[in-house]
């Protein structure tokens, strides 16, 4: 019973950059057509790797391809984020099919959609990968390009097959293995023209790719015009991001719902958001009966191993008591909500401490009054961005309690207190 | 008891001295009184003789131990109407105390009322019979409390209501349904530890030559426990009730630390003999250790940097709700201060 009533707020990092490798068999037809993509392609792919300078030694290693005669490579942000955060630390290096290694230099970044350009020089114009007009079609073959794990560079045919679905940032559903490595490799159709980038694996063949059109957005922008500093790009990409969920989540419609017997919550109808449930009704010695709802956004941001950003939680219990005095039940109420987290991983280079504040707090349209906490804490490279923690406990109820509570990370202060306000307004008793 | 503490206090007598000095006596009655360095009293001799003979020797009037002293190592005479030290060509002879200025010979000294003369390694200090006393001290308040508080019925109720809290506490923040006799053994088991505390004291008061005065420790500390948790149980109803940074949740906050202040004065007040001075220093002193040395010892855990909230989640049944709430605006509102202490908090640690 106590593993359960604890409040498991802890970080979850649901996307990973690498799993299992799964062999694949596809016809021979197939395999003759990789063989010929990756002989004609080969020229304008390279291993990107990220050199520490102090050590002389690679801290990261990634996949990056050509898009342009004069030297532009797309990669994606994660490879090169420690560079992007600390310049003065590390340098990036190419290393292309040949053996030959050089320097490359940082251009623009896209954080959101996990994109980046570098440039290396070149004395003569070069081969490059071209990018597709038009996406592909459902049950497409694709071939993916890149270099797992320092093995060397590799094709992987693959089936597209279509957009994830239920996600907030676009991504495409590729079946085929993507492995640690390839990140930022191209993924090209039967023409040779680019359609995705290499991004995350869910294992067993589920691979993702950043849609290409994102890339042609980044490209244009950047020839257009580049960005002056990188930092600020970074900040107004998250800037924007978030301004654009938070004004979806607010006009989306908050449908209210019961938990318990006695609890009114609100769910939040945007496909993005994904709830969950549990209770402990199966368990007949337990002293409180407890049902929960989960819902958060199964995604986030990475600017740098440990700093994402961008997700949401939210969580409701209600809690009944079976046969317990109020004094017991309010004792053992209090433990569940003592230890709220941070719903994202962020260290001290990255953030401040939270700053709390703690009331009590009765909307006027309902019928609920809550000991309401709120704690934020402010980015430090990002000026502007906030990781808000919300925890309402009800305390009006003898034998029954509601506790509602949110965490989002990466927020505008106008965007979190919008949200907090219309939380506290949307949890009530029937 | 309290009444004897105050004879030691030499500094407040010294003001009066000076009227005595006038009037010396006559009668050829003295009093001399052994002293520590401390100025504590060891001995004290009344004579009624004209020549009195100090010294290591078993045949004088005043009988000193002290292996620096001659067995006859001086007098002192009546004559006159005066008192007059004379030495009787000692070793180390006789000074005369001064606080003010440096000691001198008291050989030939005409003594006046409340002199310390020095004798080898001892003190002694002579005073006449018409030496001023302060005036007499009522018994104070806390006599008669405390004289309540040893009472066994007393000290059964204060212990009985300890062990009740401790073991309602035990049983309110178990998870689990659990045997009461469980909870009652835990909170026996705490009153015990927490009576070593006056046991403690009243042991370092015996070994020191005071009263032990068991049964008043422990009733005096077994209700200041009771207090504690009171004031415990008010923190925790003033924290439900109140917004952050409220000035009743520090006014709660102090509370604890003046219980405990008063709790080590009057287990000095029971257990030794000290000037009020003395027994306000002390008692200070161990507050401040305990409580500046629990904030030390939590200061010295806390992280360089904490990922986690930090955040006071007190709530109780809504018995206890007895503050209005806020709405949301205030609370919203409210917030904003937060956004601005975190971003400074962020540009400043940058």
């Amino acid at each position: 019973m106590n593993d359960f009533f604890t409040f498991n707020f802890s970080q979850t990092y649901k996307k990973t950059f690498s799993l299992i490798i799964l062999l694949c068999s596809f016809t021979s037809y197939a395999a003759e057509q990789a063989e010929e993509i990756f002989a004609q392609l080969t020229p304008s792919l390279y291993q990107i790797k990220l050199i520490d300078k102090a050590s002389g030694e690679k801290s990261s290693i990634g996949s990056g391809f050509q898009i342009s005669s004069d030297g532009i490579i797309a990669t994606n942000y994660h490879v090169i984020s420690n560079y992007a955060r600390h310049p003065n630390k590390y340098r990036i290096e190419y290393f292309d099919h040949l053996g030959h290694q050089g320097s490359l230099t940082l251009k623009s970044v896209d954080v959101i959609n996990d994109l980046a350009l570098v440039q290396r020089e070149v004395k003569s114009e070069m081969d490059f990968f071209v990018l597709s007009k038009g996406a592909p079609h459902k049950g497409e073959k694709l071939f993916s390009l890149g270099n797992p794990h320092d093995l060397g560079m590799i094709v992987v045919p693959g089936t597209y097959n279509g957009l994830k679905k239920e996600s907030f940032s676009e991504r495409i559903h590729f079946t085929g293995s993507i492995n640690s490595g390839m990140s930022g490799g191209p993924v090209v159709n039967n023409q040779s023209e680019v359609v995705g980038i290499n991004v995350a694996t869910s294992g067993n063949q589920i691979g993702f790719l950043v849609p290409h059109d994102k890339l042609v957005n980044l490209f244009n922008a950047y020839k257009s015009s580049p960005p002056a500093d990188i930092k600020r790009q970074m900040a107004e990409q998250l800037m924007a991001s978030q301004d654009k969920l938070m004004t979806t989540l607010l006009n989306s419609p908050w449908e209210s719902k019961p938990l318990g017997e006695k609890g009114i919550i609100p769910i939040i109808d945007v496909p993005f958001i994904r709830c969950w449930g549990e209770s402990n009704a199966d368990k007949t010695d337990a002293l409180i009966l407890a049902a929960v709802a989960n819902c958060s956004l199964d995604e986030n941001t990475y600017l740098s191993s440990h700093l994402f950003t961008g997700s949401i939680e939210i969580e409701f219990r209600y809690m009944q008591a079976k046969n317990l005095s109020d004094n017991k039940f309010y004792y053992l109420y209090q433990q569940q909500i003592a230890r709220a987290g941070a719903g994202n991983r962020a260290g001290k280079d990255d953030v401040s401490e939270y700053q709390c504040n703690h009331d009590l707090v009765k909307p006027d349209n309902v019928n609920i009054n809550n000991k309401a906490i709120f704690c934020t804490r402010a980015y430090k490279d990002f000026s502007g961005l906030f990781d808000v923690l919300y925890l309402g406990a009800s305390v009006d109820k003898k034998q029954q309690a509601l506790v509602s509570h949110f965490t989002i990370a990466g927020v505008s202060q106008k965007n979190a207190q919008a949200f907090t306000r219309r939380f506290i307004e949307a949890v009530s008793w029937e | 008891m309290g009444v004897n503490n105050m004879e030691i206090d030499t500094t407040k007598v010294q003001d009066e001295e000076i009227m005595a000095i006038d009037h010396l006596t006559t009668s050829p009655t003295i009093i001399i009184e052994e002293i520590s360095r401390g100025h504590k009293m060891l001995h004290r001799y009344k004579l009624s003789k004209e020549s009195i003979t100090i010294g290591r020797g078993y045949d004088n009037d005043v009988i000193l131990s002290d292996p620096h002293i001659c067995p006859n190592h001086m007098h002192i005479d009546f004559v006159q109407g005066t008192w007059v030290v004379s030495d009787q060509n000692s070793i180390n002879g006789c000074f005369l105390e001064n606080p003010k200025s440096k000691k001198h010979n008291a050989d030939q000294h005409i003594i006046n009322d409340g002199d310390v003369i020095t004798v080898g390694k001892s003190q002694l200090r002579i005073l006449f019979i018409d030496h001023p006393v302060i005036p007499t001290v009522h018994f104070s308040a806390f006599e008669s409390f405390i004289n309540l508080m040893r009472q066994p019925i007393a000290l059964f109720i204060s212990m009985t209501l300890f062990i009740s809290i401790a073991g309602g506490l035990g049983y309110l923040s178990s998870p689990i349904e659990s045997n009461y006799s469980q909870f009652f053994v835990n909170a026996v088991g705490m009153a015990i530890v927490f009576a070593l505390w006056p046991a403690g004291v009243a042991l370092v008061s015996h070994l020191t030559k005071h009263d032990a005065r068991t049964m008043a420790q422990l009733g005096i500390s077994f209700v200041f426990f009771n207090l504690m948790w009171f004031s415990d149980f008010l923190d925790n109803v003033v924290a439900f009730n109140t917004a952050s940074n409220s000035l009743i949740t520090l006014a709660a906050a102090v509370l604890p630390i003046i219980l405990a202040f008063c709790l080590f004065w009057l287990n000095c007040y029971i257990g030794f003999h000290m000037t009020a001075r003395r027994r306000v220093i002390v008692s200070m002193s161990i507050t401040a250790l305990l409580f500046g040395g629990t904030y030390l010892v939590q200061y010295s855990h806390k992280p360089e940097f904490n990922p986690r909230p930090q955040y006071n989640a007190t709530i109780m049944a809504p018995t206890f709700l007895l503050a209005p709430s806020s709405s949301i605006n205030e609370f919203i509102d409210d917030n904003n201060v937060l956004f601005e202490k975190a971003s400074k908090e962020a540009i400043r640690d940058k």
